[in-house]
């Protein structure tokens, strides 16, 4: 049974429509990333969850009952807000008890929760102090612990790693999944960051402009994204995206970039005769000084090392900016110059101009 | 895919705030009464001690005001009394608001202690003043002999009456003009006056082309606030003098407290009042706008 | 004004200290004159120099004035506690009334909500004769005249404007996230508005309280209109020494002290507020 399931839900503001018939369905125990740019909708979302916005139309199932228009605290969830939200006047203990208190726990069973959640979170040397005597971590650690403490079902989590430092976020990113897992909750987890996504859902929820453009799992999304949007959302740098018209010809498809002719591989015939969007990743790109089979001109204008990764800014001769990425340093002397690039064509992706659409199906 | 409403429950989200506001609503009818009995009121020929010639005349009561001298006779003390303190007060304000900017123990201990003034009862206040311009012994007017001044007769004589009750307005009410302005003269950024004094800027130039012009809507605000209040005098002219000697000091809302209970002209009281209201009413549409747009603005900073 | 010169120091000290004398030489002028004799009150010149005396005091607690043309029964003791009764109850009351709609009015933009707050507002700006005229005979036909009720309702008007204008502004000023926090955690709206937006908002309820009570302390016309003596506060009680002849200026000035004391001393605790509340909110001290 899922535990979370919307129907057709849909709310408008003055300013206009925020979230147009959105449906999902999370079974118990998954971790579903809601992504997206800011001003999807994503916060929304997470408020007509919980019960602090009402929507317009379409349902709310959590635990298989209707809960569209239960009172926020008949719903049983556990919640941590963008901003932490956490009670200034409360002790961090008070803080956390929050959610069980309002249950009628006895003192014992309240303490003894909190001072579980808190050694999880690494916090139990900080419960007597109030919010402002917090650092940012510590504020974001109490508002999760506070969300989890009384074992709440349903889990959401808006952004909880916007607002802190770097470091912080790139430790909890490796964290936060363990932790979640551990407490059997179901969890709607919101974030702008893809890779916060791919490291914590199960499934990713990708929200563009009110509506799921696409929900699957981390690694089909990065590989087979639905539309040029989704795709671009996904990759650092982003996906490079190359005007192509594409012919059919005796060995497959087959387009010029850059003067030269590249072949597209024999699966992709959808695309013949259209203006398309050619979607090349840039680690898929291969750069070197051979102008062989399937390679097209381009000119190396920077090269930036970045990590365990160099990124190559070149440019084609059509004037095209795009990007290739090169596992390891390994290339300490690659100059910026003339070179040629090529890429294997079952990894390259072909997405509808005017539609934006990806054609061709992938595995 | 169906939509399903449960109406109860929004109907009850929706009907707090009304319970909420209900008693604050019910304050609001509760002013709301009498003000429409006002209204009927001042188109009445009523008078207590004669209730038999009750009976409405529409708009008699104010047409009998364009030819009543009396009626003229308050307007122009209402608006001298207006002018006088409002202007005083926001000149003494500014310049004391000026003299105190920088923020320093002094000047916070001098700040807080100009405050007593506005915190006494006008009504005490002016009993305070009557008690120091007593003919007899009366600190003040033994320091105005002192200066050579004889016979100067304060609030009893119609020559320095209106000087002496707006002086009295003026030491109540100056402290609030200086407080807005104060709080407005700290809040302003400091970025213009550090490049002013860089340039070499005159401190003149400074005043009137940056300080001036910043501190406009406070100035306005307080303006209004006290323009709304003094229009409306009672609670210093009335312990005072009762609005003597003579006519002197009949301003609109002494003249109405007296046509009611002296002469026990309700009607001629109620139009009286209609009329002060007016002009309220149309001055407190501005100050509310002012005073929402620098509140906004407050809460902006915050 | 880094720069300032000699002289310039000098005529700013000169300017402040008239300044601090004209506003409380009224205020130390009193105080010390409701310590004096009649005899030392007219005495010609008048003098810092005094031996003090609580006669004044005396005379006004126990209600037995001395005059010219012998003892007179004043009850002021009595107005004393009207104030405070009349001043305390009405700040409750309107507390009351005016959190939980401060409350409406900053969480809830429901239909009319703007409406109802401003026509208070503009009330709090309209002549107060217009209403208590009306209201007066009316409170005779429905027995409201001259009791402690009538009163405390008529006060709502001074006191309610100031209480939910800014109690308002510091609902507005807690983040709604807290609240939703606290509810999505399982606790009803009651318990929201109880344990999170009050105790936030305390400051402010604090500040509007105090000012309230010092506007409806100083307030004079409304009691005036519609109290007989027994229950007249000390603004309108003071009068009727000024009316009763032959009074003794030192009771006078006792009384005054007794009566603006509390204010003044609230004023001086709430200084930090005052700003705020004057302006009803529109400038932060």
């Amino acid at each position: 049974m899922a535990q979370i399931e919307l129907k057709s839900l849909s709310k408008a503001f003055k300013t206009g429509k925020v979230l147009d018939g959105l449906d999902l369905s999370v079974e118990e125990g998954e971790i579903v990333c809601i992504f997206g740019p800011s001003g999807a909708g994503k916060t929304v979302l997470l408020r007509l969850i919980a019960g602090v916005e009402e929507p317009d139309a379409g349902a709310i199932f959590l635990e298989g009952r209707d809960a569209t228009d239960a009172a926020p605290e008949r719903r049983g969830i556990g919640i941590a807000f963008q901003n932490f939200a956490l009670f200034p006047h409360m002790s961090a203990f008070d803080n956390i008890a929050s959610a069980l208190t309002a249950h009628g726990a006895t003192v014992a069973t309240i303490k003894a929760k909190v001072d579980k959640v808190a050694a999880m979170l690494k916090i139990s040397h900080v419960l007597n102090h109030e919010p402002r005597a917090l650092s940012n971590g510590q504020k974001q650690r109490t508002a999760l612990a506070r969300a989890l403490a009384a074992d709440p079902k349903i889990v959401l989590l808006d952004d909880p790693l916007r607002n802190v430092d770097a470091k912080l976020r790139y430790e909890m990113r490796l964290e936060l999944p363990s932790l979640l897992r551990a407490s059997d909750a179901t969890v709607l987890y919101v974030t702008q960051d893809y890779k916060e996504a791919m490291a914590i859902g199960d499934r990713i929820a990708v929200l563009i402009d009110g509506r799921f453009e696409q929900v699957a799992t981390p690694a089909s999304i990065y590989r087979a994204p639905v539309s040029v949007g989704v795709a671009r959302l996904f990759g650092d740098p982003t996906i490079n995206l190359i005007p192509v018209n594409p012919q059919a010809g005796g060995d497959g498809l087959s387009c010029e970039i850059s003067g030269a002719k590249v072949g597209l591989g024999a699966a992709q015939v959808e695309g013949a005769g259209r203006s398309m969007l050619l979607g090349l990743r840039p680690e898929s790109l291969v750069v070197n000084d051979d102008a062989g089979l399937g390679g097209f001109p381009v000119d190396v204008v920077a090269v930036t090392p970045l990590n365990e990764k160099s990124v190559l800014l070149m440019r084609t001769r059509d004037g095209q900016e795009i990007f290739a990425s090169e596992a390891g340093v390994e290339n300490e002397e690659r100059k910026p110059g003339p070179a040629f690039a090529r890429f294997d064509p079952a990894r390259a992706l072909m997405f509808d101009e005017a539609s934006g659409a990806c054609i061709g199906s992938r595995p | 895919m169906t939509s399903i409403a449960a109406p109860v429950r929004r109907r009850k989200i929706l009907l707090l705030p009304y319970l909420l506001s209900l008693p604050a609503l019910l304050v609001c009818i509760g002013i709301l009464i009498p003000f429409v009995t006002a209204v009927y009121y001042s188109m009445l020929r009523y008078r207590l001690n004669l209730p038999y010639l009750k009976g409405f005349i529409w708009f008699g009561n104010y047409k009998e005001f364009l030819t009543d001298s009396e009626f003229w006779n308050t307007v122009r003390v209402s608006l001298e009394y207006t002018a006088l303190t409002v202007g005083s007060e926001l000149l003494l304000g500014l310049v004391i608001a000026l003299l105190l900017q920088k923020q320093s123990r002094f000047n916070n201990m001098a700040s807080i202690l100009l405050l007593l003034p506005l915190m006494t009862a006008p009504a005490l206040a002016s009993l305070m003043w009557k008690l120091m311009t007593n003919p007899n012994f009366g600190v003040l007017s033994y320091l105005v002999q002192l200066m050579g001044v004889h016979n100067f007769q304060w609030a009893s004589s119609p020559n320095s009456a209106l000087f002496t009750v707006v002086l009295v307005d003026v030491w109540v009410y100056t402290p609030f003009i200086m407080i807005l302005l104060l709080a407005g003269l700290r809040s302003l950024p400091t970025q213009p006056f550090e490049a002013a004094a860089l340039d070499g800027v005159p401190r003149r130039f400074v005043f009137f082309r940056i300080t001036l012009p910043m501190l406009t809507p406070y100035i306005i605000t307080a303006a209004l606030f006290r323009l709304l209040d003094a229009i409306q005098q009672f609670d210093i002219i009335y312990p005072m003098t009762q609005g003597g000697p003579g006519d002197t000091l009949l301003v609109f809302q002494v003249r109405a407290y007296l046509e009611f209970y002296q002469y026990t002209n309700v009607g001629k009281s109620a139009a009286l009042l209609m009329i002060l209201w007016a002009i309220t009413y149309a001055l407190s549409n501005v100050f509310i706008k002012q005073w929402l747009k620098l509140r906004e603005r407050a809460r902006g900073l915050a | 004004m880094e720069h300032s010169s000699r002289a310039e120091r000098v005529l700013r000290g000169v300017l402040i200290t008239a300044i601090l004398v004209f506003f409380l030489f009224p205020i130390l002028w009193i105080f010390l004159m409701s310590f004096q004799t009649n005899e030392e009150v007219l005495r010609i010149p008048p003098s810092l120099f005094f031996k003090p005396t609580l006669i004044n005091y005396a005379s006004l607690i126990t209600g037995k004035l001395q005059t010219a043309a012998g003892s007179l029964d004043l009850a002021f003791m009595l107005n004393l506690w009207n104030s405070v009764l009349l001043s305390t109850l009405s700040v409750a009351l309107s507390l009351l009334l005016g959190v939980p709609a401060a409350y409406a009015f900053a969480r809830f933009k429901f239909r009319g909500s703007e409406d109802i707050a401003f026509t208070l507002l503009s009330f709090r700006f309209a002549p107060p004769l217009l209403v208590l005229l009306p209201l007066s005979l009316y409170f005779q036909d429905i027995g409201l005249n001259d009791t402690y009720v009538g009163l405390i309702w008529v006060y709502q008007l001074i006191a309610l404007p100031l209480i939910l204008w800014i109690v308002r502004g510091y609902f507005e000023d807690i983040s709604p996230d807290i609240e939703y926090a606290y509810r999505i955690a399982g606790h009803s709206w009651l318990q929201t508005f109880l344990r999170i937006a009050v105790p936030l908002a305390r400051p402010g309820i604090a500040a509007a309280g105090l000012l309230a009570f010092i506007f409806c302390w100083n307030n004079f016309v409304f009691a005036l209109i519609l109290a007989s003596a027994d229950k007249q506060p000390v603004t309108v009680g003071a009068l009727a020494f000024v009316t009763a002849s032959g009074i003794q200026y030192g009771q006078i000035a006792a009384a005054i002290v007794l009566s603006i004391t509390p204010t003044l001393a609230l004023a001086l605790y709430a200084q930090r507020y005052l700003v705020e509340g004057l302006s009803l909110g529109a400038v932060k001290g």
